[in-house]
Formats: structure tokens, C-alpha cells, sequence
């Protein structure tokens, strides 16, 4: 069953630039999807889009089988979550708890239920111990953990990472993968975007962007082997693959490389 | 820069911490009111005795409220001065001729460039100036020959002498007052009792959850901020801009050069959280339930209780008198 349907969606910005022109897409319940793109490709456009941030050109979006309009806005808002890019300017309470609470204090839960679901999620992404500490004693990936805390806890049917781990170190970056995985694990659909194919080889379907029209969407394994599209992205393909690309080019067999690396391995 | 304590909250125990922010804010409203419908000398003591005591029970030290004083020193010291100078009725307590002549002139200018250059190695500067003013003064009312260039009369009266005295004692039992509040309130506590005392206003149209929220947003980011303004000092710096010296002309460019980058860098996170907040249900002016809520005890209906009968008293002398 498709949860997210975009269909034949465009968007331009004031500049008249064509940020977005006839996407078609569809998510699966329950899939972990990557939006993957160059900078400037319109993938982040194109989450805003979904959360109903921006007001499209033309073309539709359905999430649940609900057309987002106006009126809609606000119901498909409390059934899909986003992360951002930038942990810092979406921390919105003085503390912790606070900006977990944000977003159920929205959503009206009870103050008994809020303060369960804070000890409950904020366990899950490991930041228990902080719970009073304010946002400028934090990392950013712990900035983003707590983020990830507040979606969770307001039970969200899908949550997309915008570019979430771009500003974090290696470290952090590895941290929130796990808990991206594990949140997919617990059945949420993912909608991860992302210029690191790094990330994206992780996710079950990747999309690939490029300068606001869709190039490519398929299973993982599909467009890893789809090397034309690949190369037309400009996207920085991962070291394995691109080692692939050259030998294949060199014609040189699978069996050679393995034979050569005996060889090396022997006289050393 | 990690370590940004907003506001002047320090950490303890007597009744001041257990009560209610609204009741405080209350409380502090009431004992001002009181404050100035006070209108002699001896009353308005007896008040900063009840003042002095408020601070003994609730083991705030004096130091604390001092350094709260001294950014109205000034304000004070002008105050004082006025009153003394131009309220020329009741009986004359002083009265000294000030002359100035030729050979005087000179003599307090030596004084005050001698007194401005030495006057950052005492520690005492305040009385530093209070004396080289007096000493300048005394000199003036001495008989000196020469030819005179101006000559007028001192005189204080009584009048002015204790509206100096009220009014200074005025001011500082209101500053000492609202120091409790900020020394014993969290930033946060106090905005939230602010947002729940402002809730009736939305009669006339004004979302006090709304100013709450600016608020606690605005708490939020300083350290944000003030990390990102040093940043881009540091930034700056390296290209050699120095913000602590250089002509008046040059600090307005150097200012520029901060404050360009800092409005659009707020301008573009403001964009990042509004969509943040609304990613996220926010809804400007829809009911929202609290994660924090205040509680209301018998130490605050005593306390309020307890201001309602100083204001009533205050009232009631001076409708008496």
C-alpha cells in the first residue's frame, strides 16, 4: 500500500527557477526510501513539499490517501515528522524535555502522558541523562537525537531525515543511522534525503534527483547496477563502485582482480 | 561560551524559592503600589525595614542586591542632586557662596585631570569622586583673591533635603524588589507565571501564549547567538578588522561588519525554526497543553495575603494623615 502518491508535482521558487518539474513517486508503508541528489537538485524542495511547508505549482500529493490541501494540512502534519538539516535552529525548548514536549504540547496530550513519553523516548535515543540540560551543552548529534525523540514520541506514521546528518560528525552521523535503522525496524516508514550514497545504499529504494526531475527510482540493487544513470548524477559515487566502474573499463574480469591480489599478497 | 547563565537566578531554599511565580509577580506588583503611594520619610523607612527583613528570611545576601543597585548609581546620584538643588522650600539647613576666580579656575582643573588619571588605581572610585567633589566644592566657598569670574550661593533646604532622601529611598526599595524576583525565579518560571497573570488580556486581543513563546524562543537563542557574534568577531578579526581600537568612524564600519552577517544569519534561522515549529503542529493561538505547570500553595495565598494587608494599611495612612 502506497502512503505517500506524488503525482505529476512541479514547484518553482519566486526566481522563476523550475525548483521541481513533474515528480512522480510513491512510498510504501513501512519502506525506508532515499530521496539522493546533488545540491540544488530539489530533494529538500521536495520534503517541504510533502509537509506542506510550500504550496505546489501543480500536481498533487496524497498521504494516506488524503489529498493535502489547506484544509488537510494540519491532520497530514501530525502523521509524518521531519528532521532537519541543522540541529541548532530547529531546538525549540530551553531544555530537553522541553523540545520533546514540543511537539505533543501541540498535539494536546495529556501532562501525565507527556512526561511518561519523555522518559520513554528520550531512553530510546540514549539522552535520559540530559533531560534538564539546556541546548548549548549539547553536540549535534545529540541535538538531533533529542530532534528524533520528539518525532518518535508523537507517534508519527512517517518521518523524513532532511539532510539530517550532514552537519554532524562521523561519529554522530554513525549514531543516527542506527537509529534510523531501528526506528524502520519498528515498522515507521523512512524517507531519508541525503547526498551521501554512503547513507543511501542502506535504504530498501532510492530515488534519484537530479535538477528537479526524477532520473531514477528503484530498488537499491537496480540503481547500484544502473552505471549510466549513476554517472549522469554528478553524485560522488562510493569507492567500491567506482573501483568497479574502472575495472570493468580496463576489462578486466572479477577472476584477474582475484588472481592479482593472491599474487600481491603472496610476494609480500 | 558555553557556560551563558541568562538572567541572575541563583540557586536556594527559603519560602522565596517555593512559591509561585504568579504569586511573586503579584506580591511584587502589590508592595510596589505600596511603595508609592507612601509619601513621608519616616513611613518610607519603615518599609525598607519590611524590605530588609523580606531579604533576611529569604537568605538573599546583600552583595547580590548591591551589585543589583549599582547600574542605577548614577540615576540616583542625579535624582539626589536635582532635588537638592531646585526644591527651595522649608527652612534653609545650608546655605555656602561659591566663587570662582582666576586663580580657582585653574586649581580644579589641575584637580580633575589629576583626579581622572588617578582614579583607576583606588578601588573605592565612588568615594574617590565624592571627595575630590567635595574637596572642589570647599574650595569654591573659601574666600579667594583675585578677580572673579562667576559667584553664586549653594543653599539646601530642608525640603529638598528629605525629597532627595525619599526619593533615593524609593528607588531602591523598587529595585531591590524586583532583584528578589530575578535572583529567586528561573528565567522560565518567571515567563511562564508572566504568560498565566497575562491570560485575561485576551480580551483585548493580546495572546499572552504567544508573547510567552517569543520569550522563551528569545531565552533560547541568546547563547546561540552571542556564540555565532563571537564567531563571526573571530571570523573578521582574522581578516583584519580590530574591534577594540580605531576612530569613532572606523568602530561604526567595524560594528557593520558584525551586524550585517548576524541579521542574516537570524533572518535565515527564524526561517529554519518557523518551519520546525510548524513541521511539528504548532499552530499560532491554538490551545496547546503544558509539560510545565504551576502550582499554587499556602505559602503564596499567606504571602499575597499578607501584601493585600500592607497595601490596605498604606492606603488607609494616608488617607488618615
Amino acid at each position: 500500500m502506497n502512503i505517500i502518491e506524488i503525482k505529476d508535482l512541479s514547484f518553482s521558487y519566486q526566481d522563476e527557477i523550475q525548483a521541481l518539474s513533474n515528480v512522480n513517486l510513491s512510498v510504501k508503508k513501512g519502506e525506508w526510501i532515499s530521496i539522493l541528489g546533488h545540491n540544488g537538485s530539489g530533494k529538500s524542495t521536495l520534503s517541504k513539499l510533502i509537509i506542506g511547508l510550500l504550496k505546489a505549482d501543480s500536481g498533487k500529493i496524497l498521504v494516506d490517501g488524503v489529498i493535502l490541501n489547506e484544509e488537510s494540512v494540519h491532520d497530514i502534519r501530525r502523521k509524518i515528522g521531519i528532521v532537519f538539516q541543522n540541529p541548532d535552529n530547529q531546538f525549540v525548548g530551553v531544555t530537553v524535555e522541553d523540545d520533546i514536549a514540543f511537539g505533543m504540547e501541540n498535539l494536546c496530550f495529556q501532562q501525565s502522558e507527556i512526561i511518561e513519553k519523555i522518559k520513554e523516548y528520550s531512553k530510546k535515543v540514549d539522552m535520559s541523562d540530559y533531560l534538564k540540560k539546556e541546548p548549548h551543552a549539547l553536540s549535534g548529534g545529540q541535538k538531533q537525537r533529542v530532534a528524533i525523540a520528539g518525532i518518535l514520541a508523537m507517534k508519527t506514521d512517517i518521518i523524513i531525515f532532511d539532510e539530517a546528518t550532514s552537519m554532524l560528525d562521523p561519529k554522530g552521523r554513525a549514531s543516527i543511522m542506527e537509529y534510523i535503522k531501528e526506528i524502520k525496524k519498528a515498522g515507521v516508514t523512512v524517507i531519508t534525503i541525503t547526498h551521501d550514497m554512503k547513507e543511501a545504499v542502506l535504504s530498501d529504494r532510492i530515488v534519484i534527483l537530479k535538477e528537479g526531475r526524477v532520473i531514477a527510482c528503484g530498488e537499491t540493487n537496480d540503481i547500484l547496477n544502473d552505471k549510466e544513470t549513476l554517472n549522469s548524477s554528478n553524485l560522488e559515487l562510493l569507492l567500491p563502485l567506482k573501483l568497479q566502474y574502472l575495472l570493468d573499463e580496463a576489462n578486466i574480469s572479477n577472476d584477474k582482480v582475484k588472481d592479482i591480489l593472491w599474487q600481491l599478497s603472496l610476494n609480500k | 561560551m558555553k557556560n551563558i547563565i541568562i538572567g541572575q537566578f541563583i540557586p536556594g531554599t527559603s519560602f522565596l524559592y517555593k512559591m509561585d511565580p504568579r504569586s511573586k509577580i503579584i506580591a511584587l506588583m502589590l508592595l510596589m503600589v505600596s511603595t508609592f503611594i507612601l509619601s513621608s520619610v519616616s513611613h518610607i523607612l519603615i518599609m525598607l525595614g519590611v524590605v530588609l527583613v523580606i531579604l533576611k528570611i529569604g537568605g538573599i545576601p546583600v552583595t547580590r542586591i548591591a551589585r543589583g543597585l549599582k547600574p542605577i548609581m548614577i540615576l540616583l546620584l542625579f535624582t539626589f542632586t536635582f532635588q537638592i538643588i531646585f526644591i527651595k522650600t522649608g527652612n534653609l539647613v545650608f546655605d555656602t557662596d561659591l566663587t570662582l576666580t582666576y586663580i580657582t579656575l585653574p586649581i580644579i582643573l589641575l584637580i580633575v585631570i589629576f583626579w581622572y588619571f588617578t582614579k583607576r588605581y583606588t578601588r573605592f572610585k565612588f568615594l574617590y569622586l565624592l571627595i575630590t567633589v567635595f574637596g572642589i566644592l570647599t574650595l569654591l566657598s573659601l574666600y579667594n583673591p583675585g578677580s572673579i569670574i562667576s559667584s553664586s550661593h549653594l543653599e539646601i533646604y530642608q525640603d529638598g533635603l528629605e525629597g532627595a532622601f525619599f526619593i533615593m529611598i524609593r528607588l531602591i526599595i523598587i529595585v531591590t524588589l524586583s532583584t528578589i524576583l530575578t535572583l529567586t525565579t528561573k528565567p522560565t518560571d518567571l515567563n511562564l507565571g508572566l504568560e498565566k497573570i497575562l491570560k485575561p488580556l485576551g480580551i483585548i486581543r493580546i495572546n499572552a501564549e504567544e508573547i510567552a513563546m517569543i520569550i522563551s524562543i528569545a531565552l533560547r537563542y541568546i547563547p546561540t547567538l552571542l556564540d555565532e557574534a563571537n564567531k563571526i568577531m573571530l571570523a573578521q578579526a582574522s581578516r583584519g578588522v580590530d574591534f577594540s581600537e580605531g576612530k569613532f568612524k572606523d568602530k561604526i564600519m567595524q560594528i557593520i561588519s558584525l551586524l550585517v552577517p548576524m541579521f542574516i544569519i537570524s533572518f535565515k534561522r527564524s526561517d529554519d525554526l518557523a518551519n520546525a515549529m510548524e513541521a511539528r503542529s504548532f499552530v499560532p493561538g491554538k490551545r496547546r497543553t503544558r509539560l510545565h505547570t504551576l502550582s499554587w500553595h499556602n505559602i503564596d495565598t499567606s504571602v499575597i495575603v499578607f501584601c493585600v494587608l500592607v497595601l490596605a494599611s498604606v492606603i488607609t495612612v494616608r488617607i488618615m494623615l
